[in-house]
Order: structure tokens, then C-alpha cells, then sequence
């Protein structure tokens, strides 16, 4: 086993367990911290892909501002009085787990059965554009040139998404009488 | 003034007095609703004169003033334009129609003081004229028809228009579904004359008519003349759809003047007169034209000696006048008919008015048992009455003589006649002198049977002055026509009539010059036959008041099948209405309950069922909402993996 | 078993590490009340489809999968925003984040 091979193993198994806790754990709080640990080690696992840049990125806007986002209006509720953390309904929740577990099973199984195309081509493949600063040069070029109008129409997104956050915030909730 | 001006004077005039009485209808004023609609009607009178006096100056082989405002339907071969013309014969009915028609306007302002839907009443009459107008000046059976559904609609809410009294509206309601049938074949009528001559337009029908006689009964020329006959006997009361006339006497009485004598009943006469070179060529429609208005003329004037109804006498009167207007299209006196049409219109118009009068006076009482005597209360009425009297009973030289004995000639010499017909029309006119004479004697003369309450008095001068002005017509409306044995001992007065209508009026093929001894001995005989049953008349209701008790109970069986109409009214309940009722009633219960609306009704549950269940899908359970995306993409994951 | 399986790590390792991450969210998405962990379960998706993305842009030796990235990023920052902000509204009416409080949405 080499080392590439246990990092995957060890970063895979600690996304999963985080990932489960996530929907498992009954309080908000303990949810939030397993799903920053996620998202640490989703970051862990960009590196083992070699995209520095992004797994940067990962840390500082997910670990860093989603997550405190999240803890922050969490802390802000502070939710006392218990709340039932699942879903009632015995036959729907079969049906939901039911449905989850076929689509997993069938996309674990389409990977599986088409994987061979990509394994016999691609599985070592040279990565073109290297390493380390000069991947993450070539990112910023064709960010800012290929693809300058999305992350434009982006930026303008970002916007509205502030603005409407906070005109959502400040309402008094709901347009029905209280 | 320029002609289309004038026209659309003539026609509008009438419409625009609708409007607004119509827009103002809430109003109680009997003055000034009754005053804008007669002002609208004397100015479409007006208008009427200067027209036809324009149209009296133009040449007599192109007398005839057309006017199209605008094409009004252009579908293939079908080109109707709404258009109007004014030749001999329009002439005459505009102005008999706007005439008579501001008489009754003055009338109506009398009679209607009290009511409370005055300036709906006028409305009405305005619209009717406004229709009655587009019937007469229409220059195609297409517009012709919107005018005769329009008078037909007037006809209807105005027999109802005390709508409240339920047997008034029920009057109403046959009257109009009566019509209805005739109007139906009035349509086949088109449609088949449409088919085979591709016009409707009457210049264009009349020229193409063939001049040969159609012989056969199935030929395109008589089916179509027979079915738009048909739609006469609706609209003119004739057998078989007569029975609405009677009943539409529950209309306020001026309206039974105007339109139910003078006007709208001889519409369907007139309609015969206009297309006369088209009626000529199909002899069997003749035949049955001439059979069905002397029927008519008989019948009518029987059960008319039975009735006790001031108004029902004289509308059955009405409807066996009718019918010698439709006898004499029927022997090819087609200017005959039109000539009764304008002395009927002039004679039964003041009765009907006068009847008015007496029913005001008598407040609402309209048994003749409960009246006599009232010459002493109603001189005015009394003496235009007793002109009007003279006039209908045939009595020289007043105006019914010389229009009936003119038909009645026709009926004995025509070609197309017989002496049956003459007979029947001779008994017609024996029946009315008697009839007459006895609603006379019963109303004016004899003894006051006046309840002690009732006070009769005078009607003001609005209600006296048009039937004082209809007096004088019904005198002297019949010497423009006065036959030639006549007139020539008269120092040559010329029969304008003949001349006037000569060039519209086909010859009848083969008719014959008559011997003027003949003339004059049907004329005696009629003259005869009419004066000597009026005395038996006068006899029997004045002088020896239990005789005619004594006569109806020697004859009893007759006189209870003719006192109850002939059972005619029963007999289309029986044969016709109840059966039709009843089978609607049972398609209504077993086809369309039990099966159309149980058909709906399942439908219906099925996709209430359907939507129940897709509701139950859409609980507005976000979770729930993405479950179902969840499933879709293992639906399609799945679908595109095995495939 | 082969062993090959566990020591060489291909791209069908990463991808089902990433369907497996995307189907826990899924469920999470599907069964739990709390609206902000919903929100967590999205973006626990979100994350999975990235590592996708980066999976293949390595495999492919593409930067556009990079791009793509970014971009997701970037959504999932705005939804989390507002997402949470709804949450907000929803707090301050019912005093509760339960989902069964977006029913009253339904019409």
C-alpha cells in the first residue's frame, strides 16, 4: 500500500463517517462541526488530486465561511426544547430510504460498469498543465478569458444574493397575519 | 331631399324614438314618452309622403326608388345587401304602416295615460314599427325575414305586456311559439327558392320566375311558394296556426290595432302580393292559398257570431278578413289583396280603436253582455264605429265594399277561381254583416245592460281624433279603387289602384274580360246577402232579444262546437302539444337524466377520483416533493443503465 | 480479492467516494426536519459533485472541471445564504426551523 493509496483510504473514510454524523447527529450543532470536518477532508482529498489551488479555496469559503455561517444562525436560534430530528411516516421513510439506497447502489453500479473506458485510457494520465503555481497560473487565465462571462454573471449573482438575503432577513416573516 | 336620406329617415326614425323611450324606460310621463314616439312616427310618415310623392313623378315603367346602404352579407353566391326599396306596393304598406301607425301613436297617449310602463310601451311600439318597416321596404326575402322576426318579437312583448296576469304572458308565449312554426318553413321557403334561383332579392326573383305554370306539386317554384305560405298562415293567422290571434288580445288594445289588424297580420299578404310573378307560376299553391284563406274566412266568421269577447269578436273578425286577402292571392287578385289589406287596415284599425275607447270607458270590462246602449254615453265612438260597421259589412260606397266585391269577382270569374270559392267568400261576407251587426247592436244599441257602478264617459280627444281620422278614411279609402261598371256611370272615374299596382301585378294566364251584367248581379247578391242578414242581426239583438237563445238551443251540438272555437285549441293540445310534451319529459327523464348526466356524472367521479389521487401526491411536503425527484432519477439512472 | 483494488486508486475510487457522500446527503435531504440541516445535507452534495469534478478534470488533465468548481462554489455560498436566511424568517415566525412549516407554502 502505498502512501497516495492509505491517504485516499483514511481521507475516504473520514469524509464518510463525517458525512453520516452529519445526518445522524440529533443536534444542529454536532451536524455542523461533522460537516466542516467534511469539508476538511474533501479539501485533503483536492490535494491528493493535485488542485492546490482549490482545495485553498475549500478551507477558506466552506470550512471557513459557509461553516460559520451555519454555526452562527444556529447559535443565534438557540434551539431549547427538543424537535423531533427525523422525519415521521413509516412508509414514506421506507420509500425515501429505499429510493436513496437504489440510487446508490445504482450509481455506485454505473461507475462500476463504465469505469473500464477510463481505467484502460485515463488512469495515468500525465496531468498537462503541472503542478503547484503554474496549475494554478493556468486556472486564473482562463478564468479571467474563457470563462470571464460566467464568473461576471456570477459576481452580479453574488449581488442579488446579498441583497436579497438581507431584505429576507429583515422581513417580519411571512406574508400571512399572525 | 335626397332619397337615401329620406329613407334612412323612414326607417330610423322609429329606431332612434326606441332608443330613447327604450334608455328612459323607468319613466312614468305618458305625455312625453308617448309624445317623442309619435313625434318619431310622424316623421317617419313624413318622410314616407315626400318619397312616395317623389315616386308618384317618376315614369311608370321605371317607378321605383332602390336605396343599398351596404352590402350586408357576401358568402359565395349569396350577396344580400341591406337594401330598400319603395315601388307601388311598399308605397302603399309605409304608409299605410306609418299612417295608421301615428293614429294609434295619438291613441296609445289616451289610452295608455294610467299605465305605469308608459315609456316602455312606447318602446315597443317604436321597435315594432322600426321592424315593420325593414319587413315592408326590404328589398330580399333576407331582410324581409329580420323585419318579420322583429315584428314577431314586438308581437310577443307587447301581447305580454302585462306580463304579471300569467294568462296574458302565456298569450304572449303562444303567439310567439305559433310564429315560430311558420317562420321555420319561412326559412325552408328561402332556402329552396335560394337553391334554385341563387337570389333572394324580390326585382331578381320576380324576373326570373318562370312564365310557364309549374304543374307538378313537387317542383322547386311550388315547394318553395308553399313553405314561405306556410310562414303567411303563421304570421297572418290563417288555418292552421290561426289560434294565436284570438289569444294575442290580451295585449293592451291599441297594440291589437296596429298589429294585430292593421299591420303585422298582413304581412304574410303582402309577402304573396310581392312575389305574385313567382306565386303565378305554381297553380298548386294557389289552389291550396286560396282554399286555406276561404276555410279561414268562413270559420273564423262563424265562431266569431259566438263570441261575447268585444275583442275576440273582432279579432276572429280579423282572421277571416285575413283570410279574403289570402283567397283573393289565391285567384290571382293579387291587387285585390292589397286593396282589402289598406281598407281592412283603415276599418279594422278604428274598431279595434274604437273597442279601445269603449273598454277605457267601461273601465277594463270587455263583455259585450255587460254593455247596450252606450251610443248615449260614447257619440263619437258610436258614429266612427257605426262608419267603421258599414265599411266592413260590404255596404256601397263605403271602403270594405269595393275592395270585397272586387275579390269576390276575382273568386267567381278568375281562371284560377271557382264558384265555390265565391260561394264560401259570399258566406264569409254573410257571416261578418251579421257578426258585426250583432257587436253593434249588443254594444251601442238596445238596452243599457251597464252594471249600476261603471259611469261610461266620453275618451279625450287623443283617443277620439284618430278615430274620427279613421272614419273619414274607411269612407272614402275605397274610391281609388272603384271598378270600372261603376265608374263609368259615375262620369269615367278612373280605378287608380289598378293602375297604380298594374305594372308589379302579373296578369293571371287566361283570365277573361267579365260581362259587366255579372259584375253587377255579384254585386247585388253580395250587397243582398250582407244587408239581409245585418236586419236578421238587428232582429235578433234588439228587437227580440231571446230570440237567438231560442235559435242556439234549437241547434244546440253546432252552436257548442262553434262557441268553444271548433275545439280547434284542444285539439293541438291533445294531437300535438301534450304528446310532444310527454315525449320531452320522458327523453328529459330517461335519455338525459338517467343517461347523459350519468354518463357526465361517472366521467366526472373518474377524474374527481383521479385528481384525489394525484392530489395526495401534491401535499406541499418539500421532503416529500424531493422524494419524487429522487425516484425520477432512479427511474431514469436505471432505464439508462440497463438499456 | 484483488489486492490491486485497494493499492491503486483510480478515478472510479473517487467517484464512488463522491456518489457515496452525494446519496448520504440525499438522505439527509429526505429525512431530516431540521431546515438548517437540510441545508447542510446540500451542501454535503454540493461537495461530492465537486470532488467529481476534480476527479475528472485530473483523469481528463482538464482545468475546466476547476472552473466548474469555482462556480458551484460559489452557488452553494449564495443558496447557503439565502437558504439560512429563509430559515431566519421561518425562526422568527414559528419560532422553530422545522420543515413541516415550508407546507404552508403549498397553495
Amino acid at each position: 500500500m502505498t502512501a497516495d493509496s492509505f491517504l485516499f483510504w483514511f481521507l475516504a473514510i473520514v469524509t464518510v463517517t463525517s458525512g453520516l454524523s452529519v445526518i445522524l447527529m440529533n443536534n444542529p450543532i454536532y451536524s455542523a462541526l461533522s460537516l466542516a470536518m467534511t469539508m476538511v477532508g474533501i479539501s485533503a482529498l483536492f490535494i491528493t488530486l493535485n488542485a492546490f489551488f482549490i482545495a485553498g479555496v475549500q478551507l477558506i469559503v466552506y470550512a471557513g465561511a459557509v461553516m460559520v455561517l451555519f454555526t452562527m444562525v444556529l447559535m443565534l436560534f438557540d434551539l431549547k426544547h427538543e424537535m423531533q430530528a427525523f422525519v415521521k411516516g413509516k412508509f414514506t421513510g421506507f420509500i425515501k430510504v429505499a429510493s436513496v439506497g437504489l440510487l446508490a447502489g445504482l450509481l455506485v453500479g454505473a461507475i462500476l460498469m463504465s469505469v473500464g473506458l477510463f481505467t484502460e485510457k485515463t488512469t495515468d494520465n500525465p496531468v498537462t498543465f503541472g503542478t503547484g503555481m503554474e496549475a494554478t497560473k493556468a486556472l486564473g487565465r482562463i478564468l479571467y478569458t474563457k470563462y470571464l462571462l460566467g464568473f461576471e454573471a456570477l459576481g452580479v449573482l453574488l449581488l442579488v444574493i446579498a441583497i436579497g438575503a438581507v431584505a429576507l432577513s429583515r422581513s417580519k416573516g411571512g406574508t400571512h397575519e399572525h | 331631399m335626397n332619397h337615401s336620406v329620406l329613407m334612412a329617415l323612414v326607417v330610423l326614425s322609429p329606431f332612434v324614438g326606441f332608443l330613447i323611450n327604450g334608455l328612459r324606460y323607468k319613466k312614468h310621463s305618458g305625455n312625453v314618452a308617448g309624445g317623442i314616439a309619435t313625434l318619431a312616427i310622424a316623421i317617419s310618415f313624413v318622410s314616407s309622403i315626400l318619397l312616395v310623392i317623389d315616386l308618384i313623378g317618376m315614369p311608370s315603367e321605371t317607378r321605383r326608388i332602390a336605396i343599398s346602404f351596404f352590402e350586408w352579407i357576401a358568402v359565395d353566391k349569396l350577396r344580400v345587401n341591406a337594401g330598400f326599396v319603395v315601388d307601388q306596393i311598399s308605397a302603399i304598406m309605409i304608409l299605410i304602416i306609418t299612417g295608421v301607425g301615428t293614429l294609434i301613436h295619438i291613441f296609445s297617449i289616451g289610452y295608455m295615460h294610467h299605465d305605469k310602463g308608459v315609456a316602455k310601451y312606447f318602446a315597443y311600439l317604436n321597435l315594432f314599427i322600426f321592424n315593420m318597416l325593414l319587413l315592408v321596404l326590404g328589398d330580399s326575402l333576407l331582410v324581409m325575414f329580420v323585419g318579420w322576426e322583429g315584428v314577431g318579437l314586438c308581437s310577443y312583448l307587447l301581447i305580454g305586456f302585462w306580463f304579471t296576469d300569467s294568462e296574458k304572458a302565456a298569450a304572449g308565449m303562444k303567439a310567439f311559439i305559433t310564429n315560430r312554426v311558420g317562420d321555420a318553413a319561412f326559412l325552408l321557403g328561402m332556402f329552396i327558392l335560394f337553391m334554385s334561383f341563387g337570389t333572394l332579392n324580390f326585382h331578381e326573383l320576380n324576373a326570373l320566375a318562370p312564365t310557364v305554370a309549374e304543374a307538378s306539386w313537387m317542383g322547386s317554384v311550388t315547394l318553395g311558394t308553399l313553405m314561405l305560405f306556410i310562414g303567411a298562415t303563421g304570421k297572418s293567422a290563417q288555418i292552421p296556426l290561426y289560434v294565436w290571434l284570438p289569444d294575442a288580445m290580451a295585449g293592451p288594445t291599441p297594440v291589437s290595432a296596429l298589429i294585430h289588424a292593421a299591420t303585422m297580420v298582413t304581412a304574410g299578404v303582402y309577402m304573396i302580393v310581392r312575389l305574385n310573378p313567382l306565386f303565378l307560376a305554381a297553380p298548386n299553391t294557389l289552389m291550396v292559398i286560396a282554399i286555406i284563406g276561404a276555410a279561414t274566412a268562413v270559420l273564423a266568421a262563424t265562431i266569431g257570431m259566438t263570441q261575447w269577447d268585444i275583442k275576440k269578436v273582432l279579432a276572429y273578425s280579423t282572421v277571416s278578413q285575413l283570410g279574403y286577402m289570402f283567397l283573393a292571392c289565391g285567384v290571382g287578385a293579387f291587387g285585390a289583396a292589397m286593396f282589402h289589406l289598406m281598407t281592412h287596415a283603415f276599418f279594422k284599425a278604428l274598431m279595434f280603436l274604437g273597442s279601445g275607447s269603449v273598454i277605457h270607458a267601461m273601465h277594463e270590462e270587455q263583455d259585450i253582455r255587460k254593455m247596450g246602449a252606450l251610443r248615449k254615453f260614447l257619440p263619437i265612438t258610436h258614429i266612427t264605429f257605426l262608419l267603421g260597421w258599414l265599411a266592413i259589412i260590404g255596404i256601397p260606397p263605403f271602403a270594405g265594399f269595393f275592395s270585397k266585391d272586387e275579390i269576390l269577382a276575382y273568386a267567381f270569374h278568375s281562371p284560377l277561381g271557382s264558384t265555390w270559392l265565391w260561394a264560401a267568400g259570399a258566406l264569409g261576407a254573410t257571416l261578418t254583416a251579421f257578426y258585426m251587426t250583432r257587436l253593434m247592436a249588443l254594444t251601442f244599441w238596445g238596452k243599457s245592460r251597464v252594471p249600476a257602478k261603471t259611469h261610461p264617459h266620453e275618451s279625450p280627444v287623443s283617443m277620439t281624433l284618430p278615430l274620427i281620422v279613421l272614419a273619414v278614411l274607411s269612407v272614402i279609402g275605397g274610391w281609388i279603387g272603384i271598378p270600372h261598371v261603376i265608374g263609368e256611370h259615375l262620369g269615367d272615374v278612373p280605378n287608380i289602384w289598378e293602375h297604380w299596382l298594374h305594372p308589379l301585378i302579373r296578369e293571371v294566364p287566361n283570365m277573361t274580360h267579365m260581362d259587366p251584367s255579372t259584375e253587377w248581379a255579384l254585386m247585388g247578391t253580395s250587397v243582398g246577402l250582407a244587408s239581409i242578414s245585418a236586419f236578421i242581426a238587428y232582429n235578433f239583438y234588439v228587437t227580440s232579444l231571446d230570440l237567438p237563445k231560442k235559435f242556439a238551443e234549437s241547434i244546440k251540438p253546432i252552436y257548442n262546437v262553434i262557441y268553444n272555437k271548433y275545439f280547434v285549441d284542444e285539439a293541438y293540445f291533445a294531437g300535438v302539444i301534450n304528446p310532444l310534451v310527454n315525449v320531452s319529459k320522458n327523453l328529459w327523464f330517461y335519455f338525459d337524466v338517467n343517461f347523459i348526466d350519468k354518463c357526465t356524472y361517472v366521467i366526472a367521479d373518474l377524474i374527481k377520483g383521479m385528481g384525489n389521487l394525484s392530489r395526495s401526491l401534491q401535499t406541499g411536503n418539500l421532503q416529500q416533493y424531493a422524494m419524487y425527484i429522487g425516484i425520477g432519477i432512479v427511474v431514469v439512472l436505471s432505464f439508462v443503465i440497463t438499456r | 480479492m484483488n489486492i490491486s483494488i485497494i493499492t491503486d486508486i483510480t478515478l472510479a475510487h473517487y467517484l464512488i467516494l463522491a456518489a457515496v457522500l452525494f446519496v448520504i446527503g440525499m438522505a439527509g435531504v429526505l429525512l431530516r426536519r431540521n431546515v438548517i440541516v437540510l441545508l447542510m445535507s446540500i451542501e454535503l452534495m454540493l461537495n461530492s459533485v465537486n470532488l467529481t469534478f476534480i476527479a475528472f478534470s485530473k483523469y481528463l488533465g482538464l482545468l475546466d472541471g476547476h472552473i466548474m468548481v469555482f462556480f458551484v462554489m460559489t452557488i452553494a455560498a449564495a443558496e447557503a445564504a439565502v437558504g439560512l436566511a429563509l430559515a431566519v424568517s421561518i425562526f422568527k415566525r414559528f419560532k422553530e426551523v422545522n420543515i413541516r412549516f415550508f407546507e404552508h407554502l403549498k397553495g
